[in-house]
């Protein structure tokens, strides 16, 4: 299989780790990935905001290279996936509009027709490659491993834009990755809920305390790692975990993996090309339990 | 066909604390989840305690958790709900002190409503007959007054759960109604106002408001919008709007963010930058620092990025 | 506890909320009490809009006349010039005081048009007016921040010498019974469309002012004429706004025609509702309906219009019909909407008890006679809402507090005692309260027979008789539903009893009152008003005039 793929900016940035194991991942699935080198930021949310079309303006770009190469495109950060969606939604529903927009492509003979497939590597494993075909790749079984999924806002809201009355499965492909993988998923309230970094910088007590609260909740409920598909919260719930253990004043020491590296283990990949010492809070009891020594 | 209900029940006047209880009722395959809960109270149990009257979502009392979201009982149908005949969990709204069984203490809500401010306040005299305004402005409007107070966006907000000070979405958007309207004369104090702590810029933008609410509302849109007018009126002196601006920046500038430097702007004092401090040193110390300021490399067709960001900058 | 008010309002829908404003602009101290939140009142549910004779070329009298010959001729027509006069001043008011009305190329406001109107005179907000007018005047009583019992309920009157001089109300948060004394009480509580089942009104429609005003003494009038909408949704009543006919939708029947044609050849679907929902019962009755219910086309409209202008009602009929208007036809039929009887009061909103001020549904001035055009009702609310803040303010100038404290609540104590206190358990009020909406629905319909009425009448007063049995099963203090439903079913069973004494009283057709074994309207006979009493025993039965200024009654067709 083979997909246009957008890797965003902080996989190429301060998330190294992220973009190393989605290589070593793809490579085992059989998915070649043709990077969009030229394609520019989605706006992570903030541009979108400032100016909508802009941002659509944006996102069209990278659509329209997807489309030159005739691939679907992939995406490996939920922010990313929210933003082109609702990106796509707009863009899609009002011609006059699409129109407008592809002249400013144009000069770049780039033209966005509104018929590209946007898919997160997570919903590519789930629907483009099937649990089957992951589960055969599957030689460490991570039996030991209590996991708490976390999706990030924005694959999982606002769900008309994301597809979910037409799979309402899509819900739950975490959990579900997570038990093909062979590890317990593990239910707790912060699932799908906001993990603070987009205030940030606006609200430093309250973002953390989002982070905290989240990450105290899966430890009570017996979580040993959490794990996200979103390169943000990432930085929150890793970068930022030891600050909100402050703010939320309990023992955290959760470790938490991007969602190509809990995949990667389970293929029995060496943690190294995962990167996995690269995440902040230390991953060793993680691979311990993985058996990874 | 047979509804099963799981109701989280309290009594504050008995010694337990809240406890859940099903009930099974008979009701028609169109049956609401409040058509369910009233055919309870009416014939099986009638101390269930639940706000309700106009069963046609207008009058904003029924909003409750159903399966652990916000929604409004009466336009929940149970079929969509408990497709396969399973049990409908209900829960008082979130955020929100519990008094009885399902009924809250909205309280919390009205008084965010009144820290707005929430009727228009025009200056100058009153014209003999209507103030004449553009029908579009009345249109944009619309959204924001259709807003029917039922809480749901309050119940489930990520904001409010960790900072209940946070005003929230319904007031928010009830103080976009006025900031919109050409007939308030204090839109500049408005702005300054819903600027401050616990304002506007402390939404996280995670879409719960919009995805939550009956009315198609979308509050988080209009909080987004009070940002976007509190910038234009030149209320730039935060974080939020540093950060915007750094963002747009870094991507116009070399077609990606440059993390390190837009996390440095987007801090207005010494003291938050130095914050940071530790933070990258993690980092560093991991070897993933991202590569900042002139390590920071520009994407092929960068140049291409900057036409376009110059081209709709033109037209703000 | 005693609390101690010049005004009490009671009811804080947009007409309580209008005479709160009112009185308070004048200066006295005024509280508003409410058995739920100001927002939730059922003034939100009225969505087409509120008319006002404002655009160059239309003239009060032309609203009056529409309005008179609506009412057909049954309407008191100095009211109705009030209304029609005041109208503009407060649609000019509401604007003023934020509502953001829909408006014209020119930015000035932009109207519809409505049923029984010669010529389009509806000022609205999209489709949802009265929740757009209900939330503003919620903000201005914000701003004057006036006292609000919020969730309090009121069990009975303070009655001395023959004054009304407060109420006890019932606080529902903690189940404690307080004093509210005042020196002038408006009455404000809407409808009792819970007495009918189906019906378009919300739970708390249950007629608690008219009971509590005829218990004082206050006589009911024209309680006979009841308004079935033409346009409510099958599954569970809820409305159609009028609005949609407004902008253009038919009305079908199975053969797919424009029946409307047969019975009002001028105005079609936007003839009178008493004229229109008998067209529709009576293609149902004869077979040409489709399911118990006839069609409501809106698909020729197209998509923009309807989203822009009719935007709840597609949602409405999405989740309640599932049809989306905007491709299939609505299934419609008449549902119980409205009561344009009430208690008796004269053009200042004062009733024939002293202190006893009406306004809004539970008053009858009477502005809509035996029959209310749409969007007439959004305006009587501002108009004897504000009159009723003005008299009552003015009255309790020269008024005082009644005497006595905490032991003015002795009486309802015992009486909440009694129903809560039973052993045994007696009947439950839910089920009593559908037989009586089945029974109104059944008899008290669109069409009425003798024996119909007196067969309700009947079972009104046997259910009176099983009320006194029932008893309330939750035994709490705290948000107690259970005993507001008991008290609350008490006060329809009053009401429902009058309704039905009225129906048998006026033996004539006119406007909503349609008695087949009385087909015809009855000038000579009964151009005048039903009015009904309380007394120890049956009822009391009395006639008013009708006040003719200046449209003598023609026969009415559209």
């Amino acid at each position: 299989m083979k997909y246009a793929f957008y890797p965003g900016c902080v996989a190429k940035g301060g998330a190294p780790e992220l973009y190393m194991s989605t290589r070593a991942v793809a490579e085992a699935l059989d998915i070649q990935l043709e990077e969009l080198e030229g394609a520019a930021c989605t706006g992570a949310g903030v541009l979108s905001e400032r100016n909508p079309e802009l941002a659509d303006t944006l996102n069209a770009r990278t659509f329209a290279m997807a489309e030159r190469l005739g691939l679907p495109l992939m995406n490996i950060c939920s922010t990313c996936h929210g933003v082109m969606s609702q990106s796509n939604a707009r863009l899609r529903k009002d011609p006059e509009y699409l129109e407008r927009i592809n002249k400013r492509l144009a000069p770049e003979r780039l033209h966005y027709s509104g018929e590209v497939s946007i898919k997160h590597f997570l919903w590519v494993m789930m629907e483009d490659i099937g649990l089957d075909k992951v589960r055969s790749l599957v030689v460490n079984p991570l039996g030991d491993l209590k996991a708490a999924p976390f999706y990030g806002c924005y694959i999982v809201r606002p769900t008309w834009v994301l597809g979910y009355d037409e799979k309402p499965e899509r819900k739950h492909y975490l959990e579900d990755l997570i038990e093909a993988l062979g590890a317990q998923s593990v239910e707790y309230q912060g699932v799908d809920k906001c993990c603070g970094f987009p205030i940030l910088t606006m609200n430093r007590e309250n973002s953390l305390r989002m982070t905290g609260t989240h990450l105290l909740d899966a430890k009570t409920q017996g979580a040993d790692m959490m794990v996200t598909p979103c390169p943000l919260c990432h930085l929150n719930l890793d970068g930022g975990q030891v600050d909100a253990a402050g703010v939320v004043k309990a023992n955290l020491e959760l470790p938490v993996l991007h969602l190509p590296q809990m995949v990667g283990m389970a293929f029995g990949m060496k943690p190294e090309r995962l990167g996995l010492k690269k995440n902040i809070v230390n991953t060793q009891p993680v691979l311990k339990k993985a058996g990874f020594a | 066909m047979e509804v099963k209900l799981r109701v989280r029940r309290y009594d504050p006047e008995g010694d337990r604390k809240p406890y859940t209880q099903e009930y099974a009722v008979e009701m028609p395959d169109s049956a609401t989840v409040l058509d369910s809960l009233i055919q309870v109270r009416e014939e099986v149990d009638e101390t269930l305690g639940l706000r309700c009257s106009c069963r046609s979502s207008i009058c904003g009392s029924c909003a409750m958790r159903i399966n652990g979201r916000a929604r409004l009982a009466c336009k929940t149908k149970v079929v969509a709900v408990a497709p396969n005949g399973g049990t409908v969990n209900v829960e008082p709204a979130g955020n929100m002190p519990v008094l009885k069984d399902l009924i809250v203490d909205f309280e919390v809500f009205w008084e965010k409503i009144k820290a707005v401010v929430p009727w228009l306040r025009p200056e100058g005299p009153e014209p003999e007959r209507e103030y004449i305004v553009d029908n579009d402005k009345m249109l944009n409007l619309n959204t924001t007054v259709a807003c029917i107070m039922c809480g749901a966006c309050v119940s489930d907000c990520t904001s409010l759960e960790v900072d209940p000070g946070f005003l929230g979405p319904a007031a928010l958007a009830k103080a976009y109604r006025f900031v919109g309207d050409p007939r308030d004369g204090h839109k500049l104090d408005r702005l300054k106002q819903y600027t401050e702590a616990h304002g506007m810029w402390d939404c996280a933008h995670c879409f719960m408001c919009v995805e939550v609410c009956p009315k198609d509302v979308a509050p988080m849109d209009w909080i987004l919008e009070l940002r976007r007018e509190a910038e234009a009126e030149g209320f730039t002196n935060h974080n939020g709007v540093r950060h915007g601006r750094s963002i747009a920046e870094s991507v116009k500038e070399a077609g990606w963010l440059d993390e390190g430097k837009v996390a440095m702007e987007s801090m207005g004092s010494i003291g938050e930058k130095l914050a940071l401090v530790p933070v990258g040193m993690r980092a560093f110390f991991r070897g993933k620092m991202p590569p900042m300021g002139p390590m920071h490399y520009q994407r092929p067709g960068a140049e291409s990025v900057r036409r376009i960001f110059e081209e709709l900058e033109a037209k703000e | 506890m005693v609390y101690e008010h010049d005004v009490l309002v009671i009811g804080a829908g947009l007409a309580g909320l209008r005479a709160a404003i009112e009185a308070t602009r004048k200066g006295v101290d005024v509280a508003v009490l409410t058995k739920v939140h100001p927002v939730r009142s059922h003034t939100n549910a009225a969505q087409g809009g509120i008319n006002a004779a404002l655009n160059e070329g239309d003239s009060w009298e032309s609203h009056a006349y529409d309005t008179v010959k609506g009412s057909d001729f049954l309407g008191d027509q100095d009211a109705i010039e009030v209304l029609c006069q005041e109208a503009p001043g407060e649609i000019i008011e509401l604007e003023h005081m934020g509502v953001v009305f829909n408006r014209d190329e020119n930015g000035r406001l932009g109207s519809r048009a409505f049923g029984g109107a010669s010529q389009a005179r509806t000022y609205f907000v999209a489709d949802f007016t009265g929740q757009a007018l209900l939330h503003t005047a919620y903000e201005q009583s914000l701003k004057y921040q006036i006292r609000t019992y919020s969730e309090f309920f009121a069990t009975s009157l303070i009655m001395e010498d023959g004054a009304c001089k407060g109420c006890i109300a019932l606080e529902l948060r903690t189940g404690k019974l307080h004093v509210v004394k005042a020196k002038a009480v408006i009455l404000a509580t809407g409808g009792v469309g819970r007495a009918f089942e189906p019906s378009t009104n919300a739970l708390i429609c249950t007629g608690d002012g008219m009971a509590l005003a005829y218990g004082g003494g206050a006589p009911l009038m024209d309680m006979e004429m009841i308004q079935y909408h033409p346009t409510t949704i099958k599954s569970n009543g809820a409305l159609i706004t009028e609005a949609a006919r407004g902008e253009g939708a038919y009305l079908i029947n199975s053969l797919g025609e424009r029946f409307m044609a047969k019975y009002a050849p001028n105005m079609m679907e936007l003839a009178s509702r008493d004229v229109v929902s008998r067209a529709e019962q009576t293609e149902i009755n004869e077979g040409r309906g489709v399911d118990g219910c006839v069609l409501l086309d809106l698909r020729h409209l197209g998509e923009r219009v309807i989203s822009t202008k009719l935007s709840q009602v597609r949602d409405l009929a999405i989740d309640f019909a599932n049809v989306d208007m905007v491709k299939d036809p609505v299934p419609i039929r008449p549902g119980m909407h409205y009561i344009m009887g009430g208690i008796k009061t004269d053009i200042t909103a004062k009733t024939q008890v002293a202190g006893i001020y009406a306004a809004g549904e539970t008053a009858c001035v009477s502005l809509h006679g035996g029959n209310r055009l749409g969007a007439n009702s959004l305006l009587e609310l501002v108009v004897f809402g504000r009159r009723a803040g003005e008299s009552a303010a003015a009255y309790a100038t020269s008024s005082r507090h009644a005497r006595g404290g905490e032991s003015l609540a002795e009486k309802d104590a015992q009486h909440i005692k009694q129903l809560t206190g039973a052993k045994t358990k007696g009947e439950m009020a839910g089920p009593l309260r559908l037989e009586l909406g089945k029974t109104m629905n059944e008899f008290c319909g669109v069409y009425r027979t003798e024996d119909g009425l007196k067969t309700a009448l009947d079972r009104v007063v046997k259910l009176r008789e099983r009320y006194k049995g029932i008893t309330v099963q939750d035994k709490g203090s705290a948000f107690n539903t259970n005993l507001t439903a008991a008290l609350e079913l008490g006060n329809m069973l009053d009401v429902a009893e009058v309704i039905c004494r009225a129906a048998l009283f006026r033996r004539e057709s006119r406007g909503a009152h349609t008695r087949l074994d009385f087909p015809t309207r009855d000038d000579e006979n009964w151009l005048k008003h039903t009015l009904v009493y309380k007394t120890d025993g049956e009822p009391r039965l009395d006639t008013a005039p009708v006040t003719i200024t200046r449209w003598q009654p023609v026969e009415r067709k559209y």
